[in-house]
C-alpha cells in the first residue's frame, strides 16, 4: 500500500511514479512530488521506482522565488 | 561587545499619532547633510493612488530627486516603509519592508524587499514611510524612538565595521532591557567599497536570545547608504497586537488571518515545508528541469546539486521558529548555528549564519561552480558582515570566473587569484577583496556592466563575448534561474521595471514545463498579470511566499491554478478589513498597476524606460558557445528542425548556434511588442496618456515627462 496524499492506493511490483500518478485524478499538472522525503521531478517520474509502504505527497506547481 | 560612543548632536520629540487602519498618515524626512527632521502629512490622495509601502516610497522619491540625480549625489534619497497591512501579527508574511534609491548600478530607481521588524516599528512609531537625504561624514546613528517620542541623530565612533557586530552592538544599545524592541538598519564596509551594497534589517530571535538579519540586497542601496555616511538606523517601538494597526474591522480581520495561518499550518508540511528547509528545496527541482544556473548560466543542472540542496541544509539548519516577522507560520528564515569560517576576521569563531536560501545557494554555488555547502555558508555569512548583495556578487563573479577561463582576463588582471569555476578559495579571497575595495576585488564589486567595459578598455577583452555572456540587462544582475527555454520567463527578467529580479515575474513552469501560455498573447497576458499581482504585496508590507508557495488542496481543480484565486480573494479581504476599503481581486491589480506604471515613466524621468533598455544578453535566451549548444544538442536540432523548419544538414554548431540565435531574439522581440500593447504603453515602451489617466497617475509632473518623451 502506498499513502498518496494521504489516500491509499494498492502497490504493485516495478510501480513508478509515473504510474502512481496515472492512478491519482487530476494529477496531470504535478511536476514534483515528495517520496519518502526525497523530491522527484517529472523528467524522473517514468524511471523512478515506488517502494511498498511509501508516503508521497504531490507538491502544487512550482511558483519559483 | 563593542563599547559603543554615541553623542546626540540633534534631538526633536514629536508627537506619535494614533494608527488609523493601518497608517499613520505621515511620513518622515531626515536631511543628514542639514540635520533637518520633516513631518509630512499623509493625504487620502496620496493613500488612494500609491497605497502605501513602495508606492509611498515612489512618491516621495519623485518629489526628492531631479531627472539627473546620480546615486552618490546628496539629494538621492533613500525610502523604507512598510504598508497598511505592515505589522499585522499572525496573517503569514506581514513584515515586510520595501526600500528605494537611485541605485548606483542601474542609475535609476531600485526597489528591494526585506523581512524583519523595521517597517512595522517604523510605521508603529508614527510614520508610514522615512525618506533619508543628504551626506555627512560623522558617522551617524539615527533613532527613531516610537516609545519615548523623539528622532535623535549620533555622532559616533568606535562602532564595529561590519553588519553582524554593529547591529548586535547597537541593539544592546538601545535596547534598555528589551531587544525585542529593536529594528536595525545598517549596511557594512562591502556596501562602502562597492555598488552592490546591501543593507541588513534585524529582528530578535528571542529564543535563540540573539539579532538576526534579512537583507534588502538589489541594485547597492547599501551603497548608497555607506555613501550618506550613515553606519544605522534604529526602530523601537513596544508590544504589538492584532489592534495595532486600528484595522478597519477587527473580527474580519481576526476571522481571515486565522484562515490563512491554519492553512499555512496543515499544508506546508505536505508541500514545499519551508517553515523546515526555507526555499532549499527549489536546488533539487531546479536542477532536475535544468533551470539551476551552473557556471555562469551556461548550464542548468550539474551532478553535484544534490551536494547543495534540501538533503543537506535540512540537516545543517538549527531547528526552531524561524519567522522573520511576529507570527508568520512560513517561517522560513532559517540559519545554521555554531559555524566556523575558515577565512577573514571571523576564522575559527563560531557564528550563526543567516540563510542560506535558494538565490544565495544558486549565486554563490553552482553559478560559480562550488558544490561544497560550508563554502556557500560562508560566502553568504560575509556577504551579510560585510553588506554586500549575494546575487549581484554571485552572478558577477560567476561572469569573472568565465572570463577568466576563457582567456578574457588572467592572474595578472586578477592579482594572482586563479579564478576558475569551483575554486572556492580564490572566491574567498575575491570577497574580502572587494569588501576591502582592494586591486581587483574593487572592479568586481563595480558591477558586471561596469566590468565589461573594463576589461574591454584596459585589458583588451573581447567586448561582443563579453556582452553575451555578462548576466546584467539595465545594469542589474541576473537572479538565480535559467531563462533560455523559457520565452516568457526571459519577458519576466527583461520586461522589468529595475532589472533582471524574479520578484516580479516567474513564469518558468507555466511556460517551459506546462506549456499554459503557447502563444505571444497568452505570455503577454501572463506578464501583465503576474507582475501586477506581485506589485501589491510591495504596496501593502507583505511577502509574497505565502501566496503560492503554499497553496489550497483544491486549487489544482480550479480554472486558473498558478493564481491561486482563493488566496487573492483571501488577501482582499484582509486589504478591506485592515484598510476599510472595500476591494475585490481585480482591485488589488488595478492598485499595483498605478504604481508599476507611474515607476516605469520614473524610469523614463531618470533617462530610462524604453524598449531599448529591455534588452537581455543572448545567454538569457539562447546557447553563446559551441560548448552549450552540444551539451544540448539533441534540443536545439530537434528545435531548429521541429520548430523552425531549418535544414541542418551539413551545418556546422557555430552556423547553429547563429540560426538559432536568430530565431530566439526575433521572437523575444515580438515579445516586447506584444507586451507593451497589453499594458498599454506605445510600441517603445512608454505607458500612454490614456493609460496614465485611466491608473490615476496623470499628474502635471508626469504628462510633463510623457511629453518630453514624445508621448502626449
Amino acid at each position: 500500500m502506498i499513502i498518496a496524499d494521504g489516500h491509499g492506493h494498492p502497490w504493485q511490483e516495478g510501480m513508478t511514479v509515473a504510474d502512481l500518478l496515472n492512478k491519482i485524478d487530476n494529477s496531470g499538472h504535478c511536476a514534483v512530488v515528495r517520496l519518502n522525503d526525497r523530491y522527484v521531478s517529472l523528467p524522473h517520474f517514468e524511471t523512478t521506482l515506488v517502494p511498498d509502504r511509501s508516503e508521497v505527497f504531490l507538491l502544487p506547481m512550482v511558483a519559483g522565488g | 561587545m563593542a563599547v559603543v560612543q554615541l553623542k546626540a548632536i540633534k534631538t526633536i520629540e514629536y508627537k506619535s499619532p494614533a494608527i488609523e487602519n493601518g497608517y499613520a498618515n505621515q511620513t518622515l524626512a531626515l536631511d543628514i547633510s542639514e540635520l533637518s527632521v520633516t513631518i509630512k502629512p499623509v493625504d487620502d490622495k496620496m493613500k488612494q493612488t500609491f497605497i502605501g509601502g513602495k508606492g509611498f516610497d515612489l512618491w516621495l522619491m519623485w518629489h526628492a530627486v531631479k531627472g539627473t540625480t546620480k546615486w552618490n549625489d546628496t539629494d538621492n534619497t533613500i525610502c523604507i516603509a512598510s504598508g497598511p497591512m505592515g505589522g499585522t501579527p499572525g496573517y503569514p508574511g506581514s513584515g515586510k519592508s520595501i526600500v528605494t534609491a537611485i541605485s548606483p548600478t542601474t542609475g535609476s530607481v531600485m526597489d528591494s524587499n526585506v523581512g524583519g521588524y523595521f517597517g512595522p516599528y517604523l510605521k508603529f512609531a508614527g510614520f508610514d514611510a522615512l525618506e533619508v537625504s543628504g551626506k555627512t561624514n560623522s558617522d551617524a546613528v539615527v533613532l527613531i524612538d516610537g516609545i519615548d517620542h523623539k528622532i535623535q541623530i549620533f555622532e559616533s565612533e568606535g562602532l564595529p565595521e561590519d553588519g553582524y557586530a554593529l547591529s548586535a552592538a547597537l541593539t544592546e544599545y538601545f535596547d534598555q532591557g528589551k531587544p525585542r524592541n529593536i529594528s536595525v538598519v545598517s549596511a557594512g564596509p562591502g556596501a562602502q567599497n562597492t555598488l552592490i551594497g546591501c543593507l541588513n534589517f534585524t529582528w530578535y530571535d528571542a529564543k535563540r536570545k540573539m539579532v538576526r538579519y534579512k537583507q534588502a540586497g538589489r541594485g547597492g542601496i547599501g551603497t548608497v547608504f555607506a555613501d550618506k555616511g550613515i553606519k544605522a538606523i534604529v526602530a523601537r517601538w513596544d508590544t504589538v497586537s492584532l489592534s495595532t494597526n486600528a484595522p478597519a474591522d477587527k473580527d474580519a480581520l481576526k476571522k481571515v488571518a486565522k484562515l490563512y495561518s491554519r492553512e499555512m499550518v496543515e499544508l506546508d508540511p505536505k508541500q514545499n515545508e519551508m517553515a523546515r528547509v526555507g526555499t532549499t528545496h527549489l536546488v533539487p527541482i531546479m536542477n532536475d528541469f535544468d533551470l539551476l544556473p551552473t557556471h555562469n548560466y551556461r548550464f542548468g543542472s550539474d551532478p553535484r546539486a544534490n551536494l547543495i540542496g534540501k538533503d543537506v541544509f535540512q540537516h545543517l539548519f538549527d531547528p526552531g521558529f524561524d519567522g522573520c516577522w511576529m507570527g508568520c507560520t512560513v517561517a522560513c528564515s532559517h540559519g545554521v548555528r555554531d559555524f566556523v569560517p575558515f577565512t577573514g576576521h571571523y576564522k575559527g569563531t563560531k557564528v550563526f549564519v543567516d540563510g542560506p536560501e535558494y538565490e544565495t545557494i544558486a549565486g554563490c554555488g553552482s553559478n560559480m561552480g562550488i558544490f561544497d555547502p560550508y563554502t556557500i555558508l560562508e560566502l553568504n555569512f560575509y556577504c551579510d558582515a560585510y553588506g554586500l548583495d549575494t546575487i549581484s556578487l554571485g552572478t558577477g563573479i560567476a561572469f569573472v570566473m568565465e572570463c577568466f577561463e576563457m582567456g578574457l582576463i588572467n592572474e595578472t588582471h586578477t592579482g594572482g587569484l586563479h579564478l576558475n569555476f569551483g575554486n572556492r578559495v580564490a572566491a574567498l579571497e575575491l570577497v574580502h577583496r572587494m569588501a576591502r575595495g582592494e586591486g581587483f576585488g574593487k572592479i568586481v564589486g563595480q558591477g558586471i556592466r561596469r566590468m565589461k567595459k573594463i576589461f574591454a578598455e584596459e585589458y583588451g577583452a573581447d567586448a561582443a563575448i563579453m556582452q553575451d555572456i555578462g548576466m546584467e540587462s539595465k545594469g542589474l544582475e541576473f537572479s538565480e534561474y535559467m531563462t533560455k527555454e523559457s520565452l516568457a520567463q526571459q519577458g519576466g527578467f527583461g520586461l522589468t521595471l529595475k532589472g533582471p529580479q524574479h520578484d516580479e515575474a516567474w513564469l518558468i513552469f507555466l511556460d517551459m514545463v506546462h506549456n499554459f501560455m503557447p502563444t505571444f498573447e497568452q505570455k503577454a497576458e501572463a506578464l501583465h498579470w503576474f507582475p501586477m499581482f506581485r506589485t501589491w504585496f510591495g504596496l501593502c508590507g507583505l511577502c509574497k511566499l505565502p501566496w503560492n508557495d503554499i497553496v489550497p488542496e483544491d486549487n489544482k481543480d480550479t480554472m486558473e491554478p498558478a493564481k491561486v484565486m482563493k488566496h487573492v480573494t483571501w488577501y482582499a479581504q484582509y486589504f478591506t478589513s485592515v484598510t476599510g476599503r472595500k476591494a475585490t481581486p481585480d482591485d488589488l491589480l488595478t492598485m499595483s498597476e498605478g504604481v508599476y506604471n507611474f515607476q516605469r515613466i520614473f524610469n523614463l524621468k531618470m533617462g530610462f524606460g524604453r524598449r531599448e533598455q529591455d534588452t537581455i544578453p543572448y545567454r538569457a535566451a539562447g546557447p553563446v558557445t559551441n560548448e552549450e549548444y552540444e551539451s544540448r544538442k539533441e534540443r536545439y536540432d530537434g528545435q531548429l528542425v521541429e520548430k523552425h523548419g531549418v535544414d541542418i544538414e551539413g551545418k556546422s554548431t557555430a552556423e547553429k548556434v547563429a540560426v538559432l540565435r536568430k530565431f530566439r531574439e526575433e521572437q523575444y522581440e515580438k515579445l516586447k511588442t506584444a507586451v507593451y500593447e497589453r499594458r498599454g504603453w506605445t510600441p517603445d515602451g512608454i505607458p500612454t496618456v490614456a493609460t496614465a489617466r485611466r491608473l490615476g497617475i496623470d499628474f502635471p509632473e508626469v504628462l510633463e515627462v510623457l511629453k518630453t518623451n514624445g508621448v502626449e
